[in-house]
């Protein structure tokens, strides 16, 4: 079990998750059309680049756009649970430690203490997201099963990582083989549900960000303020 | 019934098709046909293979449905954040279901459409701004415009509107002979306080050509005399076309991209046969939108670019201003509390938030102007956007829509609202008529005259 799902399953996993993620990159570009979509992306693109570039910085930085300022609330835990995402599996001791047996890497790795924190904070943004999905109406309106699913999708490696590490809840290894298989399912999601806005986002930012910065005011000197 | 005889998925093309339509009051007819109009299932699935690119599916298919547009729309804010106006919701139950079902879609399906596309949307694109993501959903309601209207779905007045453009490129039906003649009646008359004030038609290598909205030939012939009075004080080298000088689109609100293309081109043709150094246009936002920030592309233009430089008025003006060109008298600033309306189409969507400023310092007083909020490019739709002013089964909407403006004036304090654009123009008179808050709203054209110093060889001659 633990040979298939840390050997080849893991391999096909990385597979469909890089190549998923490529073909969706090139399929979005390829389908981007000056006439269609009413931006000159490749006759003014030094504007476009420019107002890209706003566009994506305002929306990574904590309450850097307008849009997060006014939802404070919302701002914290989404950045609380999204930097959570990014980076404790990036920089997990635990993952560090794989990196150097199997293939000789030496990865940096975050204190465990500072892992933990990360996680427990996501975990409780997630749960405040799904409270908030279920308590706003101009939330709930919108909000379909396959939001919640994608919500446990992404939750659950992190619940089993941490369950297993620090060996709560009975056979550490149980907690351990369901780490390995949600962390597969959550990249083997990613390229064919909505979580495809780990890259999809700095894409979408991308392209209104270029449409601003030629075709709504980038080209009269003007910066949007996000 | 497939299609009826006026309900239908043909645009207008004639004059006489026009004018049967227009005798149909208030569509009465029109609208009874709607309900028995057949949707052309392949056509729609074809339209969306053929227009319905990734940046729109992507859109549609990524809305990780937050809800942080929901604030951001007033339409949501002022029918008491009814959970059915929030932005995603309204493009995911119409164009998303349209999408999802690739065209397999009913009659019914087609008029809610259509009712949400055109009163609970303006397109001013304010939620885009707000969006994590960056979707704009007031791209996305212009492109469902265009599916509905290309099945017959479309409000009876955008329906006739476009088909203006498309017979006599105007809309309010105002012909070449309508305009040329209300040019040269308003210089005769303006001729008696201004000597030797010109309205030049069709002059060749002009600095400047002039185009307008045509309701000011139809209904305010006095903006015209007005632009004219300020150019002739200027000292401006300028001319109108007699063809092409209408800059609006209602085809820009109709979804009727065919006539938009039409249009532009006849502005575009204009500046060819003049070569003017630069076009200005009136104090209009979606005639802008239309002939200069989109139009471009409508033209097919690779650059995004018009012909020639083509400014907003507030530019011309504020450019007037800064070089002196045309002065101020400091005793007749504005002396009360004033404020500005930030038009979606030359502001959010052009980025001239500066420029409307700049004209601003030079015409009221220090400490008498008072900025609304939210201001700039996320200032608020007037309300009537977007064709919102003038459907008239929306009207009702459409008067609701207005309490967020109001509100907002209120909230200024101001009497007098600067309002430098057709259509927020109107929706500040409708609102002032609707709800009585005692205001005065105003173009800038008629302020600067008020209040400019005239050059003394321009004043009239003291009879003997």
């Amino acid at each position: 079990m633990y040979q298939i799902i840390t050997g080849p399953l893991l391999w096909l996993t990385f597979l469909v998750f890089v190549g998923g993620l490529a073909w969706r990159v090139y399929t979005y570009v390829k389908g981007l059309d000056w006439k269609l979509d009413r931006v000159a992306y490749g006759t003014q693109t030094a504007h476009g680049v420019r107002g890209a570039a706003n566009s994506i910085l305002s929306w990574v930085v904590p309450f850097g756009s307008q849009g997060w300022k006014v939802k404070p609330i919302f701002t914290i835990m989404f950045f609380v649970f999204h930097i959570g995402i990014v980076i404790t599996p990036l920089f997990l001791l635990g993952h560090a430690v794989i990196l150097k047996m199997r293939f000789g890497i030496s990865w940096p790795a975050l204190p465990m203490y500072m892992a933990d924190i990360l996680t427990v904070g996501m975990m409780i943004a997630g749960v405040c997201i799904i409270v908030r999905r279920i308590a706003l109406p101009e939330v709930r309106i919108i909000t379909s099963f396959y939001d919640y699913l994608l919500l446990v999708i992404t939750i659950a490696p992190f619940f089993t990582g941490f369950m297993a590490v620090h060996q709560l809840g009975g056979d550490y290894k149980v907690w351990l083989y369901a780490h390995i298989i949600s962390g597969e399912v959550m990249l083997l999601a990613i390229p064919f549900t909505k979580l495809f806005h780990m890259v999809g986002f700095f894409l979408t930012r991308g392209q209104i960000g270029m449409d601003y910065g030629i075709k709504r005011g980038g080209m009269k000197g003007t910066n949007m303020a996000w | 019934m497939p299609e009826g005889k006026f309900c239908n998925r043909t645009p207008v093309n004639t004059q006489e098709d026009l004018e049967a339509l227009l005798g149909d009051k208030g569509g009465k007819q029109y609208y009874a046909e709607m309900e028995e109009l057949d949707v052309d299932k392949a056509k729609l699935a074809t339209s969306l293979k053929n227009t319905c690119k990734s940046r729109l599916r992507t859109w549609l298919d990524m809305c990780a449905h937050c809800g942080l547009c929901a604030d951001s729309c007033f339409l949501y804010l002022c029918n008491d954040r009814d959970p059915k106006q929030v932005p995603a919701y309204k493009i995911q139950s119409t164009l998303g279901e349209i999408v999802k079902r690739n065209g397999d879609v009913d009659n019914a399906f087609m008029r809610q459409a259509m009712e949400v596309a055109w009163s609970q949307c303006t397109c001013c694109n304010r939620c885009g701004q707000y969006c994590p993501y960056g979707i704009d959903m007031g791209v996305m309601f212009s492109y469902t415009r265009g599916l509905l209207y290309s099945q017959g779905f479309v409000p009876w007045e955008l329906k006739i509107g476009s088909g203006m453009h498309r017979v006599f490129k105007a809309q309010m039906n105002v012909t070449d002979e309508d305009w040329t003649e209300t040019c040269e009646w308003m210089a005769e008359e303006a001729q008696d306080e201004w000597p030797g004030l010109e309205i030049p038609i069709d002059k060749q290598d002009a600095d400047i050509m002039y185009t307008v909205n045509a309701r000011e030939p139809k209904h305010y012939p006095e903006d015209i005399s007005e632009a004219a009075v300020l150019f002739h004080v200027a000292g401006e080298n300028w001319t109108v076309p007699s063809s092409g000088w209408e800059q609006t689109s209602l085809s820009l609100f109709a979804g009727d991209w065919e006539a938009c293309t039409l249009q532009v081109k006849h502005v575009y043709a204009a500046i060819d046969r003049l070569n003017p150094k630069r076009a200005v246009g009136t104090e209009c936002g979606h005639a802008h939108r239309a002939t200069v920030i989109e139009g471009p592309y409508w033209a097919g233009r690779p650059d995004g670019l018009t012909p020639k430089p083509y400014l907003h008025y507030t530019e011309w003006l504020a450019e007037a201003l800064r070089e002196g060109k045309i002065k101020i008298d400091p005793a007749k600033r504005i002396k009360q509390l004033v404020t500005l309306q930030d038009s979606c189409n030359y502001i959010r969507n052009y980025g001239l938030k500066k420029i409307t400023r700049e004209i601003v310092s030079y015409l009221v007083e220090p400490g008498y102007f008072v900025e609304m909020s939210p201001n700039k490019e996320h200032n608020y739709c007037c309300g009537g956007g977007g064709g919102f002013n003038g459907i008239g089964r929306f009207r009702k909407q459409r008067n609701r829509a207005l309490m967020v403006k109001r509100d907002q004036i209120l909230d200024t304090g101001a009497k007098l609202v600067i309002a430098p654009c057709h259509n927020c123009w109107d929706a500040i008179r409708d609102l002032e008529e609707e709800f009585k808050i005692g205001i005065k709203w105003s173009f800038l054209k008629p302020l600067v005259i008020s209040m400019m110093i005239v050059p003394e060889h321009l004043q009239p001659q003291e009879e003997e």
